[in-house]
């Protein structure tokens, strides 16, 4: 088993505790002939949250986006190296990308729930993969509405259209519906950034939960959110990993002097 | 260090900066002041180092109060978290300084009247001019965000400590000589305590110092004189 490596005082690579769930290596991408991952080598620990944090255009959505094949979707857009999702590589052009984004699931910068009811968006995902009796499905969607601390709220008004929530119960309704399918990675694209700091509380309090059950990235413009809710930090810029290390040392005593100007807010 | 690109905090962690050297300046003067006062038996030098220390608290509660001011405002990361808390650290050190100096003063007061032995301060300004230098170099340390002075004040309070030893033997011997040199003695041993502690005082800032700018903290067994 692989265990997560993070750089010391001297450079050198120390494994910690945790077992890699998600193992990034040699990794490039690029949109056409642009090059936007140069050399990417890094591990997501499993069952712990792993953040990402750099200026706008330094590749943490990118790599992200790698990481579900998401990418996919845009002609011109292409990867190149491996990622290893225990021990198999999803970049290899026969990986089903539908199964893959079933074990790897997204949640968006803005909520983005579907047009239908809050029972029908928690459900839709999860007949895409599996046929259940309805007893079952209704398990199944107050299960994943509990998991995202949403059930409380929502319980009575479960045929309601998920458009006539709060922003922030919306996020967390698409919270559930990636987890109602049952994943084993969750990839957070700034889940907080459009939300009040309340909202912004109870995403945090869920990421904090969910790493029990689940391997967590997430790509966030807030430091102090990278430095509550993560693990691991890692910082990039214009493309590279600059470093990557346990959160409680990178705010408190970064190595590179581009990651102690950008925490503290010197940069450029 | 560049500037960050908000000004106003760089000029905040540079007011927080000025006043822990205002406190500095106003505790190594204060501490030379009243051991003059005691070698000279100045009752007036003694009393303007009483009237120094309102001064030192208000900076220290001034530089608390910023600090907490710019950590709500700025949510301070890395080489800034380090600088803020050491502040408040030093500010402490040298508040508590001040203190000490301020009690070696009210000694040499109470002093004045009483019989002595004048032989017996020799020692004790010797001690002094040795803690007042370890002061001035960790505060230089300190404005200099120079680690390699700041480790060798804090490997010099063994010096200090092996000078209380030897000032307590001394003093011995003058009580020992003739009773009516023990109030006066006493005194002085209570001064060497103070030296000693303002010693542990500097040795602090040095951890801080040495913290601040590396983000390592030095080990936990310093070299000891006594």
């Amino acid at each position: 088993m692989t265990m997560i490596s993070v750089s010391t005082d001297n450079f050198q690579p120390v494994a910690t505790d945790s077992p890699v769930k998600v193992d990034i290596r040699n990794l490039d991408f690029f949109y056409g002939d642009f090059r936007a991952l140069k050399n990417i080598n890094l591990g997501l620990a499993q069952n712990r949250v792993t953040a990402f944090i750099g200026p706008s255009g330094c590749g943490k959505s990118t790599l992200l986006r790698v990481l579900n094949r998401m990418y996919d979707l845009y002609p011109g857009q292409r990867a190149a190296g491996d990622v290893l999702l225990d021990g198999r590589n999803i970049l290899d052009p026969r990986e089903d990308i539908n199964l893959l984004r079933a074990r790897v699931g997204m949640v968006f910068q803005k909520p983005t729930p579907f047009p239908m009811t809050i029972y029908d968006n928690i459900s839709f995902g999860i007949k895409l993969y599996e046929k259940l009796p309805k007893s079952e499905l209704d398990g199944r969607v107050e299960a994943a509405l509990k998991g995202a601390a949403l059930w409380k709220e929502v319980k009575d008004k479960l045929g309601a259209s998920g458009l006539s929530l709060s922003g922030g119960q919306q996020q967390r309704l698409c919270i559930a519906r990636t987890v109602a399918i049952r994943p084993e990675v969750i990839l957070f694209d700034e889940p907080c950034s459009a939300l009040d700091p309340i909202s912004t509380a109870k995403i945090e309090e869920l990421i904090d939960e969910l790493k029990n059950q689940y391997t967590i990235a997430i790509v966030t413009h807030n430091m102090q959110q990278a430095a509550r809710v993560s693990d691991f930090t890692a910082f990039m810029y214009l493309g590279d990993l600059i470093e990557f290390g346990e959160t409680s040392r990178m705010f408190t005593s970064p190595e590179k002097r581009e990651t102690q100007d950008y925490i503290t807010g010197r940069f450029g | 260090m560049s500037e960050h690109t908000v000004k106003a905090y760089d000029a905040e962690l540079d007011l927080i900066g000025a006043k822990i050297a205002e406190m500095g300046g106003i505790a190594e003067k204060m501490l030379v002041d009243a051991m003059d006062a005691l070698g000279r038996l100045d009752i007036d030098l003694a009393q303007r180092v009483l009237m120094s220390d309102p001064r030192l608290d208000a900076l220290q509660r001034e530089i608390e109060d910023q600090v907490v001011r710019t950590i709500i405002r700025r949510q301070p990361m890395a080489i800034d978290l380090r600088e803020l808390m050491a502040s408040i650290h030093i500010a402490g050190d040298l508040e508590r300084t001040g203190d000490l100096a301020k009690n070696i003063a009210k000694r040499a007061i109470k002093v004045a009247d009483d019989p002595r032995v004048m032989r017996a301060v020799v020692g004790l300004k010797h001690m002094a001019e040795v803690a007042a230098m370890q002061l001035k170099d960790v505060l230089d340390a300190y404005a200099q965000r120079d680690i390699e002075r700041a480790k060798a004040v804090w490997t010099r309070d063994a010096d200090l400590d092996a000078l209380e030893d030897s000032i307590f033997r001394d003093l011995l011997t003058f009580m020992m000589e003739d009773p009516r040199n023990i109030s006066f003695c006493t005194h002085l041993l209570f001064c060497a305590k103070n030296l000693e502690r303002v010693g542990d005082h500097a040795t602090n800032i040095a951890e801080k110092v040495n913290f601040m700018v590396t983000g390592q903290s030095l080990p936990m067994n310093r070299p000891k004189g006594d």
